[in-house]
This record gives C-alpha cells, sequence and structure tokens, in this order.
C-alpha cells in the first residue's frame, strides 16, 4: 500500500491510496485443498468416462444400452422413491407431534430421534441385518405367531434395503419438517377457521401448503441421499439386485473399469446435482445442508 | 386449532400413537443390538439363551480391533484440528472478505456436503492411485479433511457473524494489530464456533465409511471399515460388542453437549 | 497564528457515486470538546471514522500537530474512541477490559496495574474491577469503554454517540461524567450525536453537518443567535418559518399580507436574492402595545396551551400560516382566548433571513 501525493499542512492534496481486493486470501489454503483434492479428482473422473478405453462416448452408450445397467438404474430409482415416501408417510405425523405436543413428551421422542440420527450408520444397517435374518426375530415371531409357515427372505433382497433405509432416513426428514411446523403461527389456522374453513379444510388449504417449502427440501434431499447410498444397500442388498452405488464400487474396485465407473458415477453426480438445483431455484438455499 | 395440541380430538390418539410406534421403531433395533452384545448365542438368537461379557474380552484383547480404534482415533483427531484451522481461515475469508463471487465461493465449499460420496470416494481413489497415497495415513487425512471441512465452515461462519465486529475494530484502534486484536479477542468470543467445528469434523471423520473403504489397506483400515469387511463376511456378535462401544460414546456425546448448553449464560 | 492542534483539511469520501462527506475543513484546539451534530446519514459519522482510521478518505488529509495520520495504521493512531455499543470485550473482566491497551503496548505490570486502578478511579467503578461485562447495566458499560478508551493517555477521544443506547435519564448522569472527565483530564473530545440539546450542554463548539457538508462551526450561542443557514436555524432550537419577499429600493422585508419589518440585518444574503425564508423563535414574539413597532404579525390564536413555566400558543397568520409561539406568564397574551384575533410583536434583531 502505498500513497502517490504528499500532504501538505494548509493545501487541499490528493491523497489516493489503491483499492484492494481485501479479504481474499484466508480462503486459498482450503479452496487449495479443495481444488487439488477435490474438483481435480473429479474432472479426472469425467476425463476417464470419455477416454478409457478409446476417446469417445461409448462408455455412456453402453451404460444406457446394456439391460443389466438399467435394471440397476431402475432399481435404484424405485428404491429410493420408495424409500422417500415411506419416509414422508412416517415423518409427517411424527413431526406435527413433536412440535405440538406437551414438551417433556416432545423432547423424549426428540431425543430419540437425535440418538438414532447420531448412532453410527454401520451399527443401525447391523442391526436390521440380525433383524431382517431368515432366523432372526421378526421371521421367528411371524412364524410363532402363525402368520407366515416358512421364513420371508427380507435380507439380501430390495425388501430388506428400503426398510434400512427408510429407518436411516426418518431423522433426516424428521428434524427440517418439525423445524417448519414448529414456525408456523397458530393465528393463521385461527383466522383460517374464523373465515368458515373446517378441519380439514385448514388442513388442506393452510397447513399443507404452509409446510410445502419443508416438504419438499426433506423429499429431494432425502431422495438424492438415498440415489447415491452405498453402506445400507451394500450390506442388507444381495448382489443379484445391486443399487447405483455399489455398481460404481465394483467397476472400480473388482472389475477395473474406470471408464464405465466414470460414466456412472458422473451420471448419479449430475442427477443429483441437478435436483438440488431445482431444490434451490424453488425453494431456496436453506435446506441444502439443514442437517445438523 | 390444528396447533393446539389439546383441541386435535381424534387426531390427538392418532398422531400419539405414532410417535410411539415410529419412536419404538427407531429404538428397538438399537436396544435389541446392545443386549444382544451380552448374549451368549453365536447366531445372535434372541431373547438370547444366556448372558456373558465374552464378546467383549474379545473385541478388547484382539490387536486388529484396538488397531482400528486407534487409527480412527487418530485420523479423526487430525482432522478435527486441520479442518478447524483451515475452516476458520475460510470463514474470516467468507465473512469479511469483499470480493466478487463470494456467494459463489461458499457455495463450492459446501458442494462435498451435498455431493453422492461413492462418486468422491472413486474420484480421489484414482487420484490416489496415481500419487500413491492409498492406505497411508495422510491420505486418509486428506480425503476426510475434504469431507469435514463444509461442517467446520458451516459452524464457524455462524460464530463470526453473531459476533459483533466492532469488537474486534474497538480492539485496534486499543492498539493490538489486526491479528492481535483477532487472537485475543475474536478467538475467545467465538469459542463455542470453534469447539463445534472441532466435534462435528471429528465425528464426520470417525464415522465416515464409503471413503475409507477406498482408502483402506490392509494394514490401515479405519473402525468402520473393519466392520464393514466383517459384516460382509459373517453377523459376529463382536460386532454387536463394537456397536454398543460405539452407541455408549455416542449417548455420552449427547450428554456432554447437553450439559454444555444448559451451563452455558445467556 | 498558531498551529492547530487537529486539523481536518477538505475531507472527501465517496462510496462510488455517493457522496458521504465532502468539503469538510476544520481546525481543532488542544483541549477542545467539539460536537459534530446532525441528522441521520449527514456525515458525522463519517468524519469521525476516518479521524479513527476506519475508512480512508478519497481526498483531504487530518494532521495531528501537523503530522499526517492518514498514513498511520489504526491501531498507532493513539486514538482513544468510545463506541454506540460500548464494545466491551465480553470474555475479559472490566480490569482486564481497561489493562487491555496498556497489555498490547509491552507496559510493565506495576504501570498496568497503578493505571487501571487510576482510571477505575476516574469513572467511579473502582469496586467493579473484577466484573463480567455482561453482569453490569448499559451506563456503567459505557463507563468502562471510557476508562479503557484514556488508559493509554490518547490526546485525543472520540466518541461516536455514545449515550443514544440508554435512556433519558442515564443519559443525563453520564452526560456529566463526561464534562467532568473532560474538565479532569484536558483531553481534546470529539464528540458525535443527533441531539441538540446535549450538544449544546457538553461542547465548546458545535460543528452542524448537513447531508455531507458542514453547514456552520461555532458556540452553541452562535449557532443559535446567528445561524447561517436556514438549515442550521431549523435545527437549533424551535423556529417558526414564513415567506416573504424583498422590496423597493430600501429592501425592506415584506411578509405575505404587506406588512414591512424594518430594520432586519440582511448580510448574510445574497445581494439579488427576492424570495426569501423569514425565520422568527417561537420565544422571541411578544403582544403589540400598540406603540410603533417595526414588526407586526397579526392573526388568530387557534389554540393555547398553559406549560407551567410558559404559556404556548398555535396562531394562524392572517396569510394563513402556522405560527408557534412561546410567552412567558408575565406578558398580557397569555390570557389571549381560543379564536381571538392577535396581534403579535418581535425586535428586529430576532428576525433572521435566509
Amino acid at each position: 500500500m502505498s500513497t502517490t501525493a504528499m500532504a501538505f499542512p494548509g493545501n487541499r492534496a490528493v491523497t489516493r491510496r489503491p483499492r484492494r481486493v481485501s479479504g481474499f486470501w484466508p480462503t486459498s489454503p482450503a479452496l487449495a485443498l479443495l481444488i487439488v483434492f477435490f474438483v481435480a479428482p473429479l474432472l479426472g473422473l469425467l476425463l476417464r468416462s470419455v477416454l478409457d478405453p478409446h476417446p469417445g462416448l461409448q462408455n455412456y452408450a453402453e451404460v444406457f444400452a446394456s439391460t443389466t445397467y438399467l435394471r440397476i438404474f431402475m432399481n435404484t430409482f424405485i428404491v429410493a422413491t420408495v424409500v422417500t415416501t415411506a419416509t414422508l408417510l412416517l415423518a409427517f405425523p411424527v413431526a406435527w407431534f413433536l412440535a405440538v405436543a406437551p414438551r417433556r413428551w416432545a423432547s423424549l421422542l426428540f431425543a430419540v430421534i437425535i440418538l438414532s440420527m447420531w448412532t453410527n450408520l454401520l451399527t443401525r444397517t447391523y442391526a436390521w441385518m440380525v433383524l431382517l435374518q431368515r432366523t432372526g426375530i421378526i421371521n421367528k415371531t411371524l412364524m410363532s405367531w402363525g402368520v407366515i409357515a416358512a421364513p420371508l427372505p427380507l435380507i439380501n433382497n430390495l425388501i430388506g434395503v428400503t426398510i434400512g433405509m427408510t429407518y436411516i432416513m426418518l431423522p433426516f426428514m424428521v428434524l427440517p419438517l418439525q423445524g417448519t411446523i414448529r414456525s408456523l403461527d397458530p393465528a393463521t389456522f385461527r383466522a383460517a377457521s374464523l373465515c368458515g374453513a373446517g378441519r380439514l379444510q385448514v388442513f388442506t388449504r393452510v397447513f399443507v401448503p404452509l409446510v410445502a417449502s419443508g416438504i419438499g427440501a426433506g423429499v429431494l434431499m432425502v431422495f438424492v441421499m438415498s440415489l447415491g447410498y452405498f453402506v445400507t444397500p451394500a450390506l442388507l442388498g444381495g448382489t443379484s439386485n445391486m443399487m447405483l452405488a455399489e455398481l460404481i464400487a465394483q467397476l472400480v474396485q473388482s472389475l477395473l473399469n474406470w471408464g464405465l465407473a466414470g460414466a456412472a458415477a458422473l451420471i448419479l453426480l449430475v442427477v443429483s446435482l441437478g435436483i438440488y438445483a431445482i431444490q434451490f431455484r424453488f425453494f431456496g438455499i436453506r435446506a441444502a445442508g439443514e442437517v445438523e | 386449532m390444528l396447533l393446539d395440541f389439546d383441541r386435535l380430538g381424534a387426531l390427538r390418539a392418532v398422531l400419539s400413537g405414532i410417535a410411539v410406534l415410529v419412536g419404538a421403531f427407531l429404538l428397538l433395533p438399537v436396544i435389541v443390538i446392545v443386549l444382544l452384545s451380552f448374549g451368549s448365542s453365536r447366531y445372535l438368537q434372541f431373547p438370547p439363551p444366556s448372558w456373558t461379557l465374552h464378546w467383549y474380552t474379545d473385541l478388547f484383547n484382539d490387536p486388529d480391533w484396538l488397531a482400528s480404534f486407534a487409527t480412527s482415533a487418530e485420523i479423526a483427531i487430525v482432522v478435527a484440528i486441520v479442518a478447524t484451522l483451515l475452516g476458520l481461515m475460510a470463514s474470516f475469508g467468507l465473512t469479511r472478505g469483499r470480493f466478487r463471487g463470494r456467494e459463489t465461493l461458499r457455495a463450492v465449499f459446501m458442494t462435498p456436503m451435498v455431493m453422492p460420496v461413492v462418486v468422491f470416494a472413486v474420484a480421489l481413489y484414482a487420484l490416489f492411485l496415481r500419487l500413491q497415497l492409498n492406505g497411508t495415513f495422510i491420505g486418509f487425512v486428506i480425503a476426510h479433511l475434504v469431507i469435514a471441512l463444509p461442517f467446520a465452515i458451516i459452524s464457524i461462519c455462524n460464530a463470526l457473524e453473531g459476533f459483533d465486529k466492532s469488537i474486534e475494530d474497538a480492539a485496534v484502534l486499543c492498539g493490538a494489530s489486526p491479528l492481535e486484536a483477532k487472537l485475543r479477542v475474536t478467538l475467545p468470543a467465538i469459542k463455542a464456533g470453534l469447539f463445534g467445528a472441532a466435534i462435528f469434523s471429528f465425528l464426520a471423520s470417525w464415522d465416515e465409511v464409503v471413503v475409507a473403504i477406498f482408502m483402506s489397506s490392509p494394514d490401515l483400515q479405519t473402525l468402520p471399515v473393519r466392520i464393514f469387511s466383517t459384516l460382509q463376511q459373517d453377523l459376529s456378535p463382536v460386532i454387536a460388542a463394537v456397536s454398543t462401544v460405539l452407541v455408549a460414546l455416542t449417548v455420552l456425546l449427547m450428554v456432554i453437549a447437553a450439559f454444555f448448553r444448559r451451563g452455558k449464560p445467556a | 497564528m498558531t498551529r492547530p492542534f487537529l486539523s481536518v483539511q477538505g475531507i472527501e469520501k465517496t462510496y462510488g457515486a455517493v457522496v458521504a462527506v465532502q468539503d469538510v475543513t476544520l481546525d481543532i484546539a488542544e483541549g477542545e470538546f467539539i460536537t459534530f451534530l446532525g441528522p441521520s446519514g449527514s456525515g458525522k459519522s463519517t468524519t469521525l471514522y476516518a479521524v479513527a482510521g476506519f475508512l480512508e478518505p478519497t481526498k483531504g488529509d487530518i494532521l495531528l500537530n501537523g503530522k499526517s495520520l492518514l498514513d498511520v495504521p489504526s491501531n498507532k493512531r493513539n486514538i482513544g474512541m468510545v463506541f454506540q455499543r460500548y464494545t466491551l470485550f465480553p470474555h475479559l473482566s472490566v480490569a482486564d477490559n481497561v489493562a487491555f491497551p496498556l497489555r498490547v503496548r509491552r507496559r510493565p505490570k506495576a504501570e498496568v496495574d497503578a493505571r487501571v486502578a487510576a482510571m477505575l478511579k476516574l469513572v467511579r467503578l473502582e469496586s467493579m474491577a473484577d466484573r463480567m461485562p455482561a453482569q453490569m447495566s448499559g451506563g456503567q458499560q459505557q463507563r468502562v469503554a471510557l476508562a479503557r478508551a484514556l488508559a493509554y493517555n490518547p490526546p485525543i477521544l472520540l466518541m461516536d454517540e455514545p449515550l443514544s443506547a440508554l435512556d433519558k435519564k442515564l443519559r443525563e448522569e453520564i452526560q456529566f461524567e463526561i464534562k467532568r472527565i473532560h474538565n479532569e483530564t484536558g483531553v481534546t473530545i470529539m464528540y458525535v450525536t443527533h441531539d441538540q440539546e446535549e450538544a449544546l450542554r457538553l461542547s465548546d463548539r458545535i460543528a452542524l453537518f448537513n447531508a455531507g457538508r458542514i453547514e456552520q462551526i461555532g458556540t452553541g450561542h452562535d449557532l443559535y443567535e446567528k445561524p447561517a443557514s436556514r438549515f442550521v436555524a431549523g435545527f437549533i432550537g424551535n423556529s417558526n418559518f414564513f415567506e416573504g419577499t424583498l422590496s423597493g429600493a430600501d429592501r425592506s422585508i415584506r411578509l405575505p399580507d404587506g406588512t414591512a419589518i424594518r430594520g432586519v440585518s440582511l448580510d448574510r444574503l445574497a445581494p439579488a436574492k427576492e424570495d426569501v425564508a423569514i425565520m422568527i423563535r417561537p420565544d422571541h414574539f411578544r403582544l403589540h402595545d400598540g406603540s410603533e413597532a417595526a414588526a407586526m404579525l397579526r392573526g388568530t390564536v387557534t389554540d393555547t396551551t398553559y406549560l407551567g413555566e410558559y404559556t404556548q400558543l398555535a396562531v394562524t397568520t392572517s396569510w394563513g400560516a402556522p405560527l408557534s409561539v412561546r410567552l412567558p406568564q408575565h406578558d398580557p397574551a397569555v390570557s389571549v382566548q381560543k379564536g381571538q384575533p392577535i396581534t403579535l410583536t418581535c425586535a428586529p434583531s430576532n428576525v433572521r433571513v435566509f
């Protein structure tokens, strides 16, 4: 920083200082880390998908043409949809309860939800692996009640995956939803009923529209997470009905097919970021990252 | 009226019922695992035929498991420290800086948190194969750093935005250099944010599974990786013991966090 | 002429197209208490911040004892400052807050302790040395801020609306404290406020800011009795404004109803001006007693309020303008009833023309 003119007493001098681009440099170490170890590898993956083994888009063509891969996409999409729907149906009443119930009970339930969310993912998945076994409690109980004759195949298939993922995603849907409901002003509802609306009408015309953004945020977040989920499908699912994340891992680790892996990964990435972009456009940036 | 619990009528029973069921749904599986860890059945029969502690003794006598605990802890601690440091600097830039693209930069920093982890894992794995960083401590730290950084930045940015900058300006006026003012005045004032950043970064690294699977080698396995690879083969009750230990740590952490929140003056 | 202690010369600050202050020039004597007064956004805080070093003026200079301050970074200017929001360090006790500037200057412990004790005594908070800021009231926190600002004996103390956050009674108490401390220490004070009563009470001189410029600098008496512009007349004290015209070779002032006022000083007026604004303060009116008067205003009383020390009349002039009149209780005009006509007079020396 330097001055370009001197000030003399009694003179109206011009002292000019150069304008600084201020305050950027503290972000540079973190930014450098991100660029080298995050952005660059992703670009590398993109490049591999179009260069490996020969330059061109064959990898993408192969992914979209092969029935195996298409079935995997379908599986992933269906599971994500079912999980999101189930989670929403369970989370909505729970969030509603949390927002309106007396503090003692609400705090208790809240603590249970937080505990569940903070419990290690593997622990939670393991629990369902144990429960859903052929000789596990669920099958045993159902058989002892005479509901079924032979144990149900609840594990190593998409049913187990769906159950496990719903279990894991539930807190992620409940928390933002209960925040939204809690922020509603009861006066709005009283005003609506004064205007003559009946219970059901208040629900459909006032309640749901007001929480729509919270629902939208939760739904999109759970859906996107489910699309890319690895651990639970890998453990609770079977090899014959893989989901997308496990496919990518297998392509890299077992088959060493970087080109295909890159293509599949990029597709997943683009779809995920695309959905978030839609959410950002319609709901603003609040929801992305509102997990803690 | 829909928000007034006492006036919900029949809906009240429905909501409460669902709440209880979901609460049980969330809680019971974990309780079952904790109980099974003390049960003697190798095949995880429930209820267990008898009670025993030998899964725990197996666990604490197994050098591989202990090594994994240690590895996870070491990596997580280093990640917590470095992420907090980098996050602190980045947060200063993001909250105080005046440059174009500041908000875009903030969004860029958040990206590792919103993208599917497996994509990042695979991409980084490829890079590390070239740099021969797979299976190394530093490779792990770098990988987890990228994942933990957004958490650190969010926590510290929040704290900085809630801090009145004129206090720092007053310190400068009192004669402190800008750096001294930050060290002596600003940092103590945002220590809750720094603490939160460290804790969240630690947990992000400690719990991380997917990237770790790719980063691991037979000699260097974090705890989640060892659990995962064991589970791919069999459902040994030792895992139940490990899980119970982890759950106990989680509960401890929640209790500490609750204490902090209550003990803090308004 | 001796060199002024603090010289502000031609300060200008622009933010892109927006001009925050321009052409700000004034000289301040050592030990003086000068107040920057003006409405919000008039540039008074901007000028203060330029002296503190928080912003760099786009033009002009600030000289302390002949040396330019602009090259000196904020933390080396050795200036004390007290802010509206106290800005005490929340994690340090009162004593540590006051000791901070001394510790940062690496003064020896004995000196620091002695100085802290002396400062706390100055602001009368010796018993609170170990308290934390959060445990103290607003007024006490502001006094600690004052002690901290004076701890290192700065040649200049800047105060940016320090009392706006306090309630009225507390404000008066602390104004008294500030005046006392000024007398005891002799430090030069630059004070910013939008409250004219506070300015009149505390300052040796007042610089009245409007829209980024200084309209007038002078003592409270100067600004009240001899306002340089319509703005100053309207800002300080109460005033009545109405339109008039200058006419005739004798350049006499005519009120809208035709009456002339003679003997009014015109020296501040631009020579060619014909339409003028006339200003008379409410307390300069008296009831016309029928004798020959230089200025007479006719009107009707619309309201009368008894206010103890004086009576306030609301009058509508014969040409329809509203007038506020303040009369001492012995003036016969106080008994004029609502709805009755009234003729008021005032001395020509109390009539201002802009």
